[in-house]
């Protein structure tokens, strides 16, 4: 359904040091993967591995260097990002935009592509853990962190979207709402059968997960379900600082 | 004094601007004062809400009666003659503990290669426990090639416990614009000031504000929301002098886009060691997580920027 093949992005690096050539650093190297439709997918690794990249490639916020991208057997690898939106990929991102002026309402009027008051409403009812009395609220800096989030979250259901990814929709969110968040995500998965990608480090993300990727220095290093994952999670192989590592008991310990 | 409304002849063009400037689809309900190219249009007062010509003749004096409360005041100018250059003098007096809405704004047709300029000194004096709202438009249509000019001056004296919300809007069309706003905030009082201003083109677009908080717990918060599009330049001063224990923020945000030029100089200046003067300033394009995020929710380049560029003028 979505298909990544030999997907590669690099971004140009200066070695450090002094007057070096630039050099290409690699954050997706040679990825292949097909998501399927109406499934549930955990993509998760170390700080810096690459997973939101990944994430990214795939809406179109970032170009591909190598590989291609197909949806649904049509090769979107270079569709702007509006487009791959009409086609019914959606992003959430990590740390949502903050507007001057632009409401909870502008946004989802957008998404929905209409400004009708009882669909509004709707969209809200349905999403949940959004009060209300969001809608007329400037999505600005005023928000707390929790808040955008819950308002990025409504914005990406309300588009109905058939592949929703989520970047770490749990950062700000209170304890309390990451339970009924995961209802909502897996809700939506089996009434619409969206295929749901979640970026997350999250338990209850993993755990939600049909199917769990672990990426590592750019590469998936496992598929599978969370118990297969776990050794490999709780193993230091994912820790990012294994060049320097000295033990996990040591002080020096960068963990 | 009324006059009779059937003296009051309003053209296709009139009726446009009016509707621009102060969203009136006729003759606003209410009292009124139409000034156009130069000289009365039409005037209406209420029991509570009187309007006359100055001593000098060179504006009115809208006089609105302590305790006036839920009622308007809409005084449109309109300037459709080549080569007019209009000065008008209004001073307004607003009653003890009142709460009333004007609507003032001046909307330019320029059908010529004449220029054609308004200048609006408007002087508040808000007593004691008053509320106004004062929303000023200014917009410039027409085919014609002359120049555009508007200046607009607003002077404010705040007594106590007064609160005063203006709204100064200019959405394009003016070639030249030089503002000036100058306040003095009596104690408790409280002054919103919101300005936008879009300029396009090859406009140029200045706003000077000299803004003091005079009284104990008197505050302000003055916002400036700038559009800088085409070769256009915009250049927003505010001197804010706090005099008594107070708070007062300014924020200005311009954002930039083609080749506009843009300077904000926001000056704070505590005169009393427990004034509470803050402000922030951004200058910069669109930003790309805002234009980003709009294009995941399916627009594309140009219509995300359209949508952010009308909720931050709002």
């Amino acid at each position: 359904m979505l298909q990544l093949q030999n997907v590669t992005f690099t971004v140009p690096a200066l070695e450090t040091g002094e007057k070096k050539a630039p050099s290409e650093k690699t954050i997706i190297n040679d990825v292949s993967f097909t998501f399927e439709k109406g499934g549930f997918y955990a993509i998760t690794g170390p700080n810096g591995s690459g997973k939101t990249t990944l994430a990214k490639l795939i809406m179109g916020i970032n170009t591909l260097t190598e590989g291609k991208i197909f949806f649904n057997g049509t090769d979107i690898s270079s569709l702007p990002i509006n487009e791959r939106s009409n086609a019914g990929i959606v992003y959430g991102f990590q740390h949502p935009a903050r507007f001057k002026g632009t409401t909870f309402r502008d946004l989802l009027s957008i998404s929905l592509g209409s400004d009708d008051e009882e669909k509004l409403v709707n969209i809200i009812s349905r999403v949940g853990v959004c009060s209300m009395d969001f809608l007329d609220k400037p999505v600005d800096s005023k928000l707390s962190g929790g808040e955008i989030k819950k308002i990025e979250l409504a914005t990406v259901i309300a588009r109905n979207p058939k592949v929703a990814i989520y970047d770490e929709p749990d950062t700000g969110i209170d304890l309390w709402t990451i339970g009924p968040m995961v209802a909502l995500l897996k809700r939506e998965q089996k009434e619409n059968n969206t295929t749901t990608i979640v970026v997350s480090h999250n338990k209850t993300f993993l755990e939600a997960a049909d199917t769990l990727l672990l990426i590592k220095k750019g590469k998936i290093a496992y598929t599978g379900d969370l118990e297969g994952a776990m050794p490999m999670l709780e193993d230091l192989s994912v820790c990012a600082f294994d060049d320097l590592c000295q033990g996990e008991d040591n002080a020096q310990c960068y963990r | 004094m009324t006059y009779a409304k059937e003296k009051i002849m309003l053209n296709a063009i009139d009726k446009k601007v009016l509707k621009e400037v102060a969203d009136l689809e006729g003759l606003p309900k209410g009292a009124y004062n139409i000034r156009k190219n130069g000289k009365l249009e039409g005037r209406e007062v209420s029991a509570n809400i009187n309007i006359e010509t100055n001593e000098k003749g060179d504006g009115i004096i809208i006089d609105i009666k302590p305790g006036t409360v839920n009622e308007s005041v809409h005084i449109p100018v309109i300037l459709s003659q080549a080569g007019l250059h209009d000065v008008v003098y209004n001073t307004f007096i607003i009653g003890e503990g009142s709460d009333v809405t004007i609507v003032a704004g001046c909307g330019i047709h320029c059908g010529s290669n004449e220029s054609e300029g308004h200048s609006g000194i408007h002087e508040f004096h808000i007593k004691a426990g008053a509320k106004v709202k004062y929303v000023e438009k200014h917009i410039a249509i027409g085919e014609g090639s002359g120049k555009r000019i508007l200046n607009p001056t607003t002077k404010v004296f705040m007594e106590e416990n007064a609160q005063a919300q203006m709204e100064l809007t200019q959405l394009g069309g003016v070639d030249e614009a030089k503002r000036f706003n100058e306040a003095w905030i009596g104690a408790g009082s409280v002054l919103l000031i919101t300005e936008r201003v879009m300029t396009e083109k090859e406009q140029s677009a200045e706003s000077k504000n000299e803004i003091t908080l005079a009284g104990t717990d008197s505050k302000t918060n003055i916002v400036s929301r700038s559009v800088i599009k085409g070769s256009s330049s915009q250049d927003f001063y505010v001197n804010l002098t706090a005099k008594a224990r107070c708070y007062g923020h300014i924020e200005c945000d311009a954002i930039i886009m083609d080749n506009g030029i843009n300077q904000t100089i926001p000056a704070l200046r505590a005169l009393h060691p427990d004034a509470e003067l803050t402000h922030e300033a951004s200058i910069g394009k669109i930003a790309n997580d805002q234009l980003m995020k709009l294009m995941t929710l399916g627009l594309n380049y140009d219509q995300a920027v359209n949508r952010i560029i009308q909720g931050f003028l709002r």
